[in-house]
């Protein structure tokens, strides 16, 4: 058996999938709202109790995205001449025969896409309390449903791109994602920065 | 608009001149479905209730307009629900069937589906939808019950001067300009109005509301964001499918 390397804490894991579930679901759920699924509504016990459910799911999101962000804030704020490399060959994506740059423990296409969740996930969460708690105010319920919105079309967009990245276009990646874990030889290759830095190169 | 109702909707027609204030509209509109009575104080107005309210479907605004000539002058306007065919309401709803059209063209709901978001009263341009203390949006709902089954609404059925009129739309709005009311409130506006008014004066000074409109970021989500998110759902996994097809996922063992 390949030597493994650790890549995302316990901790990391547990978060990414209850941040992961409670999205998936709240999305499940917004379709449902947006366009009378009413096959989706009834899996929830009907439409009442689906907004309660998407109401508290929201506050699940919320806390998994606070935590998320002990987790990967920092690396996502950091970029470097590589990263910039990167952007130019479309990190490799659009052809495999480009040479990508060396990177670190996570790629400028990945710290981009936390950034436009957190972002994203900080307004929907926002706007979403506002449509739950504040019905009587006409200003934030209807800023609140124009941002809620805007911030769904980001996440249906952005989370598909996520899963297909994180599954079929990249073999071995989901592994990480199931236990921390990757095999130290692809890990030098992956991410030689992040390798060297922590001296198991 | 979206409705395929202009031929056989059915709407009221208000003629607030023929008004004489009596309120039988509104007892017969309690009457019918079953609402209790508001407790009120008075206000130094006839006007009772105040506003629509979760129990009061309908009313009759009062309005003092004295002038030089008529110093005098006292208006009835019956108001309740639009009936909008572009109803903002039904626009924004997440429920279905909590607000709903009927065959007449009417703008119905159904409590037993509303969910309470309130989401309605910032949709519609009128400020009709009302919450009661069950939580649930309620309104004129033209007597759909009766008009399905050929009765007029119980406020028109009551009124007994005329001034309350239930019909085909065309026609009650073809008689009222034939009878000289020179101004129809809500021909057109949002798609045209379920509840027409006929004036013979400018709207304004009845109290209406010039140029209704669904707020405009309603209309926006309605018309661009909604579909959008339908479409950029199914837009990026087709992408990623033809990605996968056409160029591949990473092989590593290649690579260096």
């Amino acid at each position: 058996m390949a030597e493994m390397i650790r890549k995302s804490s316990v901790a990391e894991v547990i978060n990414h999938w209850i941040l992961a579930g409670s999205c998936m679901l709240l999305m499940l759920s917004g379709f449902a709202f947006l366009f009378h699924l009413e096959p989706v509504g009834s899996v929830f016990g009907g439409f009442e109790s689906m907004k309660n459910v998407h109401n508290w799911l929201g506050v699940v999101f919320c806390i998994s995205l606070l935590i998320s962000m002990v987790h990967y804030l920092k690396d996502a704020f950091e970029y470097d001449a590589d990263d910039v490399q990167w952007f130019k060959v479309a990190g490799g994506y659009l052809s495999h025969k480009v040479k990508v740059p060396p990177m670190g423990k996570y790629n400028p296409g990945q710290k981009l896409y936390y950034l436009a969740i957190v972002g994203a996930g900080i307004a929907i969460a926002l706007s979403g309390f506002g449509i739950w708690l504040m019905k009587d105010n006409s200003t934030v319920m209807l800023l609140s449903h124009l941002v809620h919105n805007i911030a769904f079309l980001i996440f249906v967009l952005a989370v598909p791109v996520h899963i297909y990245l994180g599954t079929l276009a990249n073999p071995g990646t989901f592994q990480i994602m199931v236990n921390g874990m990757m095999p130290l030889a692809d890990a030098r290759k992956k991410h030689p920065k992040w390798i060297k830095a922590i001296g198991r190169m | 608009m979206a409705n395929d109702n202009t031929t056989n909707r059915k709407s009221i027609l208000v003629t607030p001149e023929l008004c004489i204030g009596c309120r039988a509209c509104q007892v017969a509109c309690k009457s019918w479905n079953q609402l209790p009575a508001i407790k009120t104080k008075n206000n130094g107005t006839y006007q009772n209730p105040p506003d629509l309210a979760a129990a009061a479907f309908n009313i009759i605004r009062y309005s003092e307009v004295p002038s030089q000539e008529n110093p005098v002058r006292w208006l009835f306007v019956s108001q309740r629900c639009m009936h909008c065919d572009d109803a903002g309401c039904m626009n924004i709803c997440p429920t279905p069937g909590a607000i709903y059209r009927t065959a007449e063209g009417a703008v119905a709901t159904d409590a037993s589906k509303c969910i309470g978001c309130k989401l309605c009263v910032q949709a519609c341009p009128f400020n009709v939808p009302r919450y009661g203390e069950d939580g649930k949006m309620s309104k004129c709902h033209l007597c759909f019950d009766r008009i399905a089954n050929g009765m007029s609404p119980a406020c028109t059925k009551t009124c007994p001067t005329g001034a309350l009129q239930f019909g085909d739309r065309a026609e009650l709005i073809a008689a009222a300009k034939k009878d000289g009311y020179g101004t129809i409130y809500g021909e057109q506006d949002l798609g045209g109005l379920g509840s027409v008014y006929a004036f013979k004066d400018e709207p304004k000074l009845y109290g209406m509301k010039e140029n209704p409109q669904i707020p405009a970021s309603v209309v926006f989500w309605h018309t661009y964001l909604k579909p959008l998110s339908a479409i950029g759902l199914g837009g990026v996994v087709a992408a990623a499918a033809i990605h996968y097809l056409a160029i591949g996922p990473h092989k590593d063992d290649k690579e260096v």
